[in-house]
């Protein structure tokens, strides 16, 4: 065997064990690509976060997913949006003190999952709005600051009255601008996945007292 | 009358914790046996199956580093160089060659994927022959691509997940702003398929300008081929290198060879106590019935009646040993399994430990067998015993 083919099957064989061995993962969540780079980024000033992972079907099953579809005033849908997903949510620290929280979510866009990322202060309403993927010819457009900035400072309240369904919006969601008129359906589903994100967190708040959050540090 | 059969089996209930015991070393030297033979067959037969899986024995792609190429192929990525798509019909002109699937990989960066961009990869396949090599993939919704160059895609199941894709559902290729619907998504294999976004090949050639190109045959080869002589051939073609499963398996086996060697040896060494355990068993039995022995004689049992008769022990012994370690065996394979997973290097999926009917009968012949040669001392020293010089002797000579 030349040494050539002596690294060719020595690379097939590594590639092949790593293939075979790893295990199946989970149910796709809603993670920050990379938490330590991004929570400083998303809630400047933090210091460090920790992470709690949370199920709809762990935390109140069939009652609790009830309440959110009866809140979001639609169904969790598709083959993806189901009850076991598990979310991950980072509790955001300067030094010791408990400054506020980030959330993600995946959103069914019209060319692909949409990750909406919130960070909200301890009063849940949101500090900073980030899209971490979204898919089309007019997914720039909506990861533009501006288009973020409107986001800034509203709160379920705010959402509460907006109708996922129809899309109809009043008060300060209805000033929200949609960034490319040709992508009507992402920015209804943009909107979509916000409220679904902030009754999340109002609910995952309620329930995930006892949750034990696991540290990470924030790197400024 | 009592039959010689009844007769070794109450001699073997007299003592019942020393016949027990016996049984039970041989039990557990049978089950070591039987379990080993099983991981044999089991352990190949699960590497030829994860093998199988993944369609295609052979993978040929233009030269490059070879560490690459075989990321590239297996978890997915860009080829440093292509082929000409006409190698793929050099390759199926190969007697060897069963059969073929071109395969373009590509990717796109995706500014819109994360904070700075990320790249999209898709896998340009020929559905006819791609779907025939690799049969375990099952789809969850809908189906492969209706034509050659349609603008259509299929998704793995993580893919599809990671997307929220479902059949019907739009995806976008940045970059060449274009628009697949998706046809089908498959079931989740546990492969690298799980991940990846399939597009017909002639689409992904046209859309990316690589018409007539491809980064990877796979090639599937005759069970009946020598895979060695079929890589010699293709390294014959200009500027291709190969990757062979088979070198996989070979390198696998050759790690797992150590491990059955060493379980080989602690089953021969169970095997060789479970035997001297025999011979004790039944040279005590019998040395504790010299007087009987003796007046069996005096009352006319020839010495091969004798013989037979502590023959007969040994085997009902080890015939029912070997019976309860196949018993151990199966209600335990499980077990096994699990420990022989701890301790290999690598173990395929599915199972590792495979019992089947042929399996357990060559077993029982085999510690019947050596049961029988086992009692051949024992049975030989009953039947020279001299009737009167038993009856005159105390307890035994």
């Amino acid at each position: 065997m030349t040494l050539k083919r002596f690294f060719l099957a020595a690379a097939a064989i590594f590639v092949f064990l790593g293939l075979a061995s790893s295990p199946a993962p989970a149910a796709v969540g809603c993670d920050l690509n990379d938490p330590d780079r991004d929570v400083p980024r998303l809630f400047p000033g933090a210091t460090r976060y920790e992470t709690l992972t949370l199920e709809i079907q762990k935390l109140g099953g069939d009652r609790l997913l009830g309440r959110i579809e009866s809140r979001l005033r639609d169904k969790l849908r598709g083959l993806y949006e189901t009850i076991d997903v598990p979310y991950t949510l980072y509790v955001i620290y300067r030094g010791e003190e408990k400054i506020g929280y980030i959330h993600g979510v995946t959103q069914k866009g019209r060319y692909g999952g949409i990750q909406i990322f919130l960070a909200l202060d301890l009063d849940e309403s949101i500090r900073t709005f980030y899209i971490q993927k979204i898919s089309g010819p007019h997914a720039g457009r909506f990861r533009k600051p501006g288009f973020a900035e409107g986001f800034v400072s509203l709160s379920l309240a705010d959402f509460e009255r907006y109708e996922v369904a129809t899309g109809q919006a009043t008060g300060r969601v209805a000033r929200i601008e949609n960034p490319a008129p040709l992508a009507e359906q992402d920015f209804r589903f943009t909107l979509r996945g916000t409220k679904k994100n902030l009754i999340l967190v109002n609910e995952f708040l309620k329930m995930s007292a006892q949750l034990a959050p696991k540290k990470g540090n924030a790197s400024q | 009358m009592m039959t010689k059969f009844q007769v070794a089996c109450k001699n073997l209930m007299r003592k019942k914790t020393r016949s027990f015991l016996t049984l039970m070393g041989i039990a557990l030297s049978a089950w070591v046996l039987v379990s080993l033979l099983g991981f044999n067959q089991g352990f190949e037969a699960a590497l030829d199956r994860d093998i199988d899986n993944m369609g295609f024995q052979m993978m040929l792609m233009a030269k490059g580093c070879p560490y690459e190429a075989a990321t590239m192929m297996l978890k997915g990525g860009t080829g440093l160089k292509y082929l000409p798509q006409s190698v793929a019909q050099d390759v199926l002109k190969e007697p060897e060659v069963e059969a073929i699937t071109p395969m373009l990989m590509q990717t796109v960066f995706d500014p819109d994927k994360g904070e700075n961009g990320g790249i999209a990869a898709y896998l340009g396949v020929d559905p006819a022959s791609y779907g025939a090599m690799k049969t375990y993939l099952k789809f969850r919704q809908g189906g492969w691509f209706g034509q050659g160059d349609a603008l259509e895609a299929v998704m793995g199941y993580e893919a599809a997940e990671l997307e929220q894709r479902e059949a019907g559902d739009l995806i976008f290729i940045p970059e060449k702003n274009l628009e697949l619907r998706v046809v089908g998504v498959l079931e989740r294999s546990g492969t690298q398929d799980d991940g990846t976004i399939f597009v017909p090949l002639r689409t992904l050639q046209r859309t990316f300008g690589r018409q007539g190109e491809l980064t990877t045959i796979g090639i599937k080869v005759r069970k009946d081929a020598d895979p060695g002589r079929i890589e010699e051939k293709l390294y014959e073609l200009p500027d291709v290198q190969v990757v062979s499963l088979a070198q996989v398996k070979q390198t696998v086996m050759s790690l797992v060879s150590t491990a059955k060697a060493l379980v080989l040896s602690i089953a021969i060494i169970a095997i060789v106590i479970a035997m001297v355990g025999v011979i004790n068993t039944i040279l005590m039995s019998v040395h504790e019935r010299f007087q009987e022995i003796g007046i069996l004689k005096t009352i006319g049992a020839m010495p091969g009646d004798i013989f037979q008769l502590i023959w007969m022990e040994t085997l009902l012994l080890c015939a029912a040993g070997g019976m309860v370690g196949l018993g151990l065996s199966l209600i335990l394979s499980r077990v096994t399994e699990w420990l022989v997973r701890s301790v290999l290097p690598f173990a395929p999926r599915g199972a590792l430990v495979r019992i089947d009917l042929d399996l357990m009968l060559l077993s029982l012949g085999a510690i019947s067998v050596i049961g029988l040669l086992s009692g051949l001392y024992p049975a030989w020293k009953a039947g020279r015993i001299r009737p009167l010089e038993a009856i005159r002797s105390e307890v035994g000579g």
